[in-house]
């Protein structure tokens, strides 16, 4: 399986779980074009999800940048950890 | 045993919520820069309740390492009480700009920072506890302290929007507003000054560290869940 595809699946695995832990209706089939806030997740869900990433992965990106991005979709949000990863 | 990380617990207030919470059964992290002989002995007599992490909060970029070390080591807060602060006083008109930037970067730029970064074990946990220090001062004013005012009522306010934002994940975010306690920070305060604010007082006494520090036992227990987005005042009456 390549690089991409493993992240890819580890947000989505991490964006389910915590969807289920939180009682939140998420759409079943997201992918790269699926708009983040309208996933399901909230906001709060969002920043849980950018927390779990980082104590999984040891790195957060956002935090890495020079200049701010705000990924709007779950394709942006996957690149971009995977920019960052070393 | 839940973790509590204390910013500024060195000495003054800080050190009291420290004794308070190994008193009440957490384990504290303690920030700060200076090692005290009383934080010292605070760990002398209870080495598996409080450790030191040596932290200048004038260091803003290294704070994200300085909460993932912390997690990393200690596990994921339960509470955070931002304390640490500096009392820089003088008119604004002779402020130096260098000392405007330290209060705002020490008061509001770091505190803001490291609740960002420990939020993230709080949203993880589904739970925590954020308690800013702020003062009186922000509501009431004081004669050369209008930097020093501004930067915690800046904290004040930074509550009650957070406090929205986190509400949902079971995290309750509050302000404790202290009146005049005696602590290094208002040392220069004395003779009648001081006499004015003990006689102007409700209570005729002035509100010590270990008072405030009660305020900030309650709102880090599980009792205190119903409270978030709320200011907590002890200053025996003063601003009333
Ligand atoms: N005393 C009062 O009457 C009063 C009234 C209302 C509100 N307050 C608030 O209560 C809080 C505690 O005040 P206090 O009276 O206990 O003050 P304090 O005795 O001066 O103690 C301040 C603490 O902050 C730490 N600190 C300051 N600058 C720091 C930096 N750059 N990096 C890391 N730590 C730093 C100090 O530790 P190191 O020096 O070791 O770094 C110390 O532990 C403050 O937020 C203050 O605004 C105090």
């Amino acid at each position: 399986m390549s690089e991409k595809l493993i992240m890819k699946e580890k947000i989505i695995n991490i964006i389910i779980e915590i969807a289920s832990e939180s009682g939140w209706d998420i759409l079943t089939n997201l992918n790269d074009d699926t708009v983040l806030l309208e996933s399901g997740l909230d906001s709060l869900g969002f920043a849980t999800l950018v927390a779990r990433l980082e104590e999984e992965l040891l790195y957060d990106p956002f935090s890495m940048m020079d200049e701010p991005v705000y990924p709007r979709t779950l394709g942006e949000f996957v690149k971009i950890y995977e920019q960052y990863a070393s | 045993m839940k973790i509590v990380l204390v910013t500024g617990a060195t000495r003054g207030l800080g050190l009291a919520v420290a004794r308070q919470c190994i008193s009440d059964g957490y384990k504290v992290v303690a920030v700060g820069r200076t090692m005290t002989e009383e934080l010292t002995f605070l760990m002398q007599q209870y080495p598996d309740h409080i450790v030191f992490e040596r932290y200048d909060f004038s260091d803003t970029a290294g704070i994200h390492s300085l909460a993932v070390q912390i997690t990393k080591k200690y596990g994921r807060p339960w509470g955070l009480v931002n304390n640490a602060a500096i009392g820089r006083d003088g008119v604004l008109a002779t402020l130096h700009e260098r000392d405007i930037a330290e209060l705002i970067k020490i008061n509001i730029e770091a505190p803001v920072l490291l609740t960002k970064y420990i939020l993230r074990s709080m949203l993880m946990n589904r739970g925590g506890r954020i308690i800013n220090v702020s003062s009186i001062i922000a509501s009431t004013g004081f004669n050369g302290l209008s930097v020093y005012g501004a930067t915690k009522a800046a904290l004040a306010g930074f509550t009650k929007s957070l406090a929205r934002e986190v509400g949902k994940a079971g995290i309750t975010v509050n302000t404790l507003a202290p009146g005049y306690m005696e602590t290094e920070m208002t040392s220069a305060l004395q003779g009648d000054k001081l006499e004015s604010i003990k006689r102007r007082s409700p209570l005729g006494h002035l509100a010590t560290v270990e008072d405030a520090a009660y305020a900030v036992s309650y709102l880090l227990s599980e009792k205190s869940f119903s409270v978030t987005g709320t200011t907590i005042t002890v200053d025996a009456g003063s601003s009333c």
